[in-house]
């Protein structure tokens, strides 16, 4: 979805910078979220081992996917819902 | 204060600007783009410091439990190692998925 087309006034570079920045600043904690959140699931709580075993590497993986894909399932519902109750797009 | 502070490797981003962001990205002008890497390696910094803070809570909060010594036990201190270490490795990997699906999410935004 662009946001800069014909006859609109050009975007600043205050502007520009400030949209980058924004994107990476939502992708950088969904990162970080998702890494709580998996060694929250998937890691074990007392660290007998230093290294991860093949089960819990196996969840981490899963636990990846299933966060992008509950993400994105949340993020359709509430356009649908909110959409319906009068919100913002 | 700098005595609290682990020296700062660079960290290893495992996501460039224009690996996510190519709506952004296109159309910035050289001087943009400098001024944004500028900006990102200072974010990355304070991204830095806000995982060593996680990781010391994490690993403080799941080995450290007996407290009737000033002193770390070795059985607390080898709590720590391990559970630095996994973390670690958990960063890793996860970060390797992150970037997969991020890039297959950001694909198929870009086809509808």
């Amino acid at each position: 979805m662009s946001l800069f087309g014909f006859g609109r006034p050009q975007p600043t570079s205050a502007e520009k910078i400030a949209a980058v920045e924004n994107e990476l600043r939502v992708v950088a904690e969904m990162h970080s979220r998702m890494i709580k959140l998996c060694t929250l699931k998937c890691v074990d709580k007392t660290y007998r081992e230093g290294e991860l075993s093949k089960g819990e590497s196996v969840c981490l993986d899963r636990c990846a996917a299933k966060f992008f894909e509950a993400h994105q399932t949340i993020s359709e519902q509430l356009q649908r819902e909110g959409a319906a109750r009068g919100f913002g797009a | 204060m700098s005595r609290l502070l682990p020296k700062l490797i660079r960290p290893t981003v495992s996501y460039r600007p224009s690996a996510i962001t190519p709506l952004s990205t296109s159309g910035l002008t050289a001087a943009e783009s400098r001024e944004l890497e500028q900006r990102l390696q200072k974010r990355q910094v304070k991204e830095f410091m806000t995982v060593f803070g996680n990781l010391v809570d994490n690993c403080f909060a799941a080995c450290v439990d007996d407290f009737t010594s000033r002193a770390l036990s070795g059985r607390e201190t080898g709590c720590l190692s391990r559970c630095v270490t996994k973390s670690m490795a958990t960063q890793t990997r996860l970060g390797e998925r992150f970037a997969e699906l991020n890039a297959a999410m950001t694909a198929e935004m870009q086809k509808r």
